[in-house]
């Protein structure tokens, strides 16, 4: 027993003694020089790879406003794990100085609060025109802007030209008569056509599929239309197809992003679909495919074609404060993050593409400007399904479609089942 | 040919050392196969484990290990973890040994109802908890620190503990205490001297409930937490998943660092930890 006693004792001892068990570190001697420090808690932080670049920015930024401003990066390395932090802190009315938010339904919510920093009145002037129009709109909510757009992404067909130039297929099929011809040759190669997916929490590259076809059935203001109209039965039975017939590998059912991605950077699969994020990965793990791999709208299906997936995926925003430093410190921060040679920095170097207007440079990923040609020239730009519908519905989808694939549900009883699910 | 004469004794005892040895290799090989995975795949590229997830390694990337090593920062996020686990277990078991020892020996008004109170805590999902734990550790001024840590999960695991330990104490015979009170000793010296002792095993258990449970706590630590400094090892896996990508084999690399310590300390004190959880087991 003594020794029990002895070693909390002890424990006890290095507890009160070890300086991390002190909170805050070294802010009230920040703040004693008269400088202000802004928190800035974020998941582009390890492997991320917007990670070093950010790091970056806040090291020049800290450098220039040496003595006036310092942002401190607190790192927190799950994404879902931040938002349920910052869901948190936003409930608890402590919202962090500077923070990444996502810009979805149930966050929109917080801006019928006063907890968000509102940005309107200084969007209303020059900082405007560094970013997209359309960006600044989908930010503003009964004429408050209370998050600056910054990260977007747009999720075309990725297709491998070096296998449909194997089978004589040199531009990627406009229509999905063409698209079927070449895939039925592709398989005639021993090359399945393309990466699909049932597993993960979204399904994801398979949900995007769908996207892109309703787009190409239902048009821009597809997604206004509810669940029980027959363009989703449609959109559901070309699904089936590029499930049905090897058009897709064997361990699609069930199969998560890692298969999906998987297959097409080792060169099984011909096609694909996600966003710029996953640039830096295929370029290092799979350079030959990397350099093989060019963009394209979906074949058209229905009455509309030439569109594109898009979406907004990180905003910024800021805790409100009455503190005129502060508050002066927060907009200058925003600024700075926004400029476009930052973000053309950020974006060159982490592969991503943001809401705010600049040009890449000559040494960008050839790649990468192929999301940018891409994001040009589509025709009209929807959300994906996912943004459209409640969790449970997306939740759903990957059941359904699994069902689908397997025969168990027909296209009718798939759209039910997401009815269902509502 | 040879004729092999056994008696019906020895066919039996073979038999027995037969499902003893199956026994045995199939629960080795239940808890050694995913960890001999887990080693294998750490070595490996994420293509390969993706594509060849039951391969042995093209190349062996020991890379993953200097990488695992520069990215999570992890001896200071191990000590952190120990400390935090640690501290949390002893204080855990102080509070609910003695919360432990009044329920369960002594009788005053409003008894059963405050110690369904306490239990009732086990029902109550830990998440739902998050809002006023974050506001209670703001509010004492521990917010980003190992205390906020510390004090959160002694909290959260007082009912579960409380709940091992009163049923344990309970289970003690009442005539060792009788004796002790009959030879002057009081309420302290009762708890002290004679309860606390009897309840060794029980206090391992929940320790090592509590201590395992502190260790791989994910929400709390993260919530509570924002320097590096203060964070702890679940946090410091995690840094290798990102928004759209996991690098699993520098994650892998990353748990059999960490889990290297707690075998060695388990090979050299593995003795101590058998002989103290099963000290007491025989007795009445």
């Amino acid at each position: 027993m003594k020794s029990i006693v002895r070693g909390l004792a002890l424990l006890l001892i290095i507890a009160f003694a070890v300086p991390v068990f002190a909170n805050g570190g070294s802010d009230a001697a920040v703040e004693e020089t008269g400088e202000i420090v802004l928190s800035f808690p974020t998941f582009w932080v390890g492997q991320d790879s917007k990670s070093g670049p950010l790091a970056s920015l806040l090291e020049a930024f800290n450098n220039q406003h040496a003595g006036e401003i310092k942002v401190l990066l607190e790192p927190n390395p799950d994404t879902d794990g931040y938002r349920d932090k910052l869901n948190t802190q936003l409930s608890s009315g402590r919202a962090p100085d500077i923070f990444v938010f996502n810009p979805d339904p149930t966050s929109f919510q917080y801006y019928d609060s006063d907890i968000l920093f509102d940005f309107t009145d200084e969007l209303q002037g020059s900082w405007r025109d560094n970013f997209v129009e359309s960006y600044i709109l989908d930010s503003t909510k009964d004429g408050k802007t209370k998050s600056v757009p910054y990260e977007i992404g747009i999720t075309p067909i990725w297709y491998n030209s070096d296998l449909f130039a194997k089978v004589g297929v040199n531009t990627f099929p406009a229509t999905i008569e063409e698209f079927w011809a070449a895939a039925d040759k592709l398989k005639a190669a021993g090359i399945v056509p393309g990466s699909q997916m049932t597993g993960g929490s979204n399904a994801w590259t398979s949900m995007l599929w769908f996207s892109h076809i309703m787009g190409s059935l239902g048009g821009p203001d597809v997604w206004d239309k509810p669940l029980t109209d027959p363009v989703y039965v449609k959109g559901a039975e070309v699904l089936k197809k590029l499930f049905s017939d090897g058009n897709t590998t064997r361990d699609a059912v069930g199969g998560d992003a890692g298969v999906s991605g998987g297959h097409y950077m080792a060169g099984d699969t011909a096609t694909f679909i996600n966003g710029p994020w996953y640039i830096g990965r295929i370029r290092g793990d799979a350079p030959e495919v990397h350099a093989a791999t060019r963009l394209a709208a979906a074949p058209k299906i229905g009455e509309y074609s030439g569109h594109q997936i898009g979406f907004m995926l990180s905003n910024l925003a800021a805790g409100n404060t009455d503190d005129p430093r502060k508050r002066d410190a927060i907009i200058t921060f925003m600024k700075y993050m926004t400029e476009p040679d930052n973000v053309k920095m950020v974006s060159e170097s982490a592969g991503s593409l943001f809401a705010v207007k600049y040009e890449l440079g000559a040494d960008a990923d050839p790649l990468q400007r192929e999301f940018v040609r891409a994001a040009s020239e589509a025709s009209f730009v929807i959300g994906h399904f996912q943004s459209q519908v409640d969790v449970s519905v997306i939740q759903e989808f990957g059941q359904a479609l699994a069902a689908m694939a397997l025969g168990e549900a027909t296209p009718e009883e798939f759209v039910q089942m997401l009815i269902d699910a509502q | 040919m040879s004729i092999v004469r056994t008696n019906g004794r020895g066919t039996t005892q073979v038999l027995g050392n037969t499902a003893k040895w199956v026994v045995l290799i199939f629960f080795f090989t239940f808890t050694f196969i995913p960890l001999l995975w887990l080693l294998i795949s750490s070595f490996k590229t994420n293509l390969e484990l993706q594509l060849k997830p039951f391969a042995m390694p093209e190349i062996w990337q020991f890379a993953n290990y200097a990488n695992a090593m520069k990215i999570s920062g992890l001896p200071r996020l191990f000590l952190n973890s120990i400390i935090v686990s640690t501290v949390s277990t002893g204080l855990t078991m102080i509070v609910t040994s003695m919360a432990g020892f009044v329920f369960s020996r002594e009788r005053f008004p409003f008894r059963q109802g405050l110690l369904n109170l306490i239990l009732a805590g086990v029902l109550v999902p830990i998440i739902a908890l998050m809002a006023p734990y974050f506001r209670l550790t703001n509010s004492l001024g521990i917010y980003d620190s190992l205390w906020a840590l510390i004090f959160t999960y002694t909290a959260i695991n007082i009912p579960i503990s409380t709940f091992l330990l009163y049923g344990f104490m309970r289970t003690l015979p009442r005539e060792l205490e009788e004796a002790a009170i009959m030879d002057g000793t009081g309420f302290v010296g009762r708890y002290w001297r004679i309860i606390l002792p009897l309840t060794k095993p029980g206090m391992v258990t929940a320790g090592t409930f509590v201590f395992l449970f502190s260790w791989n706590e994910f929400i709390y630590a993260m919530l509570l937490t924002s320097r590096p400094a203060v964070r702890t090892l679940q946090l410091g896996i995690r840094f290798f998943t990102s928004q759209f990508f996991t690098d699993y084999t520098s994650m892998f690399a990353a748990i059999v660092l960490t889990m290297l310590p707690t075998i060695v300390i388990y090979i050299v004190l593995h003795e101590q930890i058998i002989k103290g959880m099963t000290s007491g087991a025989l007795k009445g």
